[in-house]
């Protein structure tokens, strides 16, 4: 295939109808009659979800919504909103209270307080990257922000414990998900249905048995802006496909750019495709309008984040028989 | 030569030394050479980045400020050196 601007464009119609037979099939082989999918308001689990309906029709498919206490507001709205319009059963269940028991909020906290005494739970946060890869060199290391009621923000570098500490707690979250999934589906004799994208598997932007602990992965070979493409040609709601993708796990609303990924889908998508399929540079250059140094700033980076996370990509790892 | 006595050959050999130990992910290459990139031979990542700006600071008693946090300042043995003696002779 030759790479051009528009290569990533599909023919939508053709590729439901081979995703929604995959699905069909998996569902077969597993002997499962429906799908459960946590529905999170975003265009994945959107699109998942409009895919597993016409596999299984309607009534077959059943959307749990789990907010926590630091989901934004629209998230429950748009995931109850985009079950309605595919006439499918929810169940809305506010993983707050399990989160707490377990200390997630008092875990994550405590590395922040360390590094701003004064936070507390009237403050937000986020975690980010540096931005713009494109326009600017920069490794990989995440900032802190908390931002109190006067608006004030406060940024601080994470070091290797502190970081550490917020994510194994803040990981919690997908993984309580994940709890409340499977026991809906095992109660149903459903299967789970993922909602991880090319983009974010590539370069392990999901949490091992989190969102990444589902049975199939129906969306898992289409970048972002294949699932968007989809998402249009499906009818998913315009609020979700309208909607900047994020991964809504903390109070400061942060995109999904900002949090990992550097740069724009449209630019991150094309250069992923040209770094996984090794398209010569030279033609990346007259395509993207990129420098050469840019183009290898991005590929450092995506081969960074894939070999950091081939473990959550495999099957667990155990001896070779003697 | 920087603040303190240090000189290029040590401040190389310390980062050397800490840089063969096993605590940063990846590293199990321990031989390297002075202009090899740590990058793109597997050495650094994320949490490496972390490790190493995270010993430096200490080692050196430096700050390395977010955007010094390049490659080009981190990506190998040399690079890390001339980076250290900058800062070091312009702290004191």
């Amino acid at each position: 295939m030759t790479y051009s601007k528009d290569m990533l464009k599909m023919d939508c119609s053709a590729e439901t109808s081979r995703i929604v037979g995959f699905i069909q099939e998996q569902a077969r082989a597993m002997r499962r009659s429906g799908a459960v999918i946590g529905l999170s308001g975003g265009v994945d689990s959107a699109v998942s979800a409009e895919l597993c309906v016409r596999a299984f029709g309607p009534d077959n498919v059943y959307a749990l919504i789990l907010p926590e206490r630091d989901s934004n507001p629209v998230s429950a709205e748009f995931g109850l909103k985009q079950a309605k319009k595919l006439g499918i059963r929810t169940e809305y269940i506010d993983i707050t209270p399990v989160l707490q028991a377990f200390g997630t909020y008092d875990k994550r906290d405590r590395p922040i307080r360390e590094l701003f005494p004064e936070y507390d739970s009237g403050y937000k946060l986020k975690i980010a990257l540096p931005p713009d890869l494109l326009a600017r060199d920069a490794l990989n290391f995440f900032t802190l922000t908390i931002t109190g009621s006067d608006g004030v923000e406060k940024n601080a570098r994470l070091g290797k414990d502190a970081l550490n500490g917020i994510v194994a707690a803040t990981n919690t979250k997908q993984r309580t998900r994940m709890l409340e999934l499977y026991y809906a589906s095992e109660r149903m004799n459903y299967f789970v249905c993922g909602t991880t994208n090319k983009t974010e598997n590539i370069q392990g932007f999901f949490v091992k048995y989190g969102d990444g602990g589902v049975d199939i992965e129906p969306i898992a070979h289409l970048y972002k802006t294949q699932v968007f493409q989809i998402a249009e040609h499906l009818g998913v709601i315009e609020e979700i496909r309208k909607r900047k993708p994020s991964p809504d796990t903390y109070s400061f609303i942060v995109s999904d750019e900002e949090f990992f990924f550097r740069m724009p889908f449209h630019e991150l998508d094309m250069l992923l495709y040209a770094w996984e399929h090794r398209v010569p540079l030279t033609d990346i250059m007259g395509v993207m309008g990129l420098s050469e140094e840019q183009i290898k700033r991005s590929f450092r980076d995506f081969t960074s984040k894939f070999n950091a996370t081939a473990h959550i990509r495999q099957f667990p790892p155990s001896p070779p028989e003697s | 030569m920087g603040k303190s006595g240090l000189d290029p050959d040590g401040i190389k050999s310390s980062l050397r030394t800490f840089l063969s130990e096993p605590i940063l992910p990846l590293a199990k290459v321990s031989t390297f050479s002075d202009d090899e990139s740590f990058l793109e031979k597997g050495i650094l990542d994320s949490t490496g980045v972390l490790e190493l700006v995270s010993y430096l600071e200490k080692q050196f008693g430096i700050r390395v400020e977010a955007d010094e946090i390049i490659p080009d300042n981190l990506d190998s043995l040399n690079k890390l050196t001339s980076f250290v003696l900058r800062k070091t002779t312009n702290v004191a």
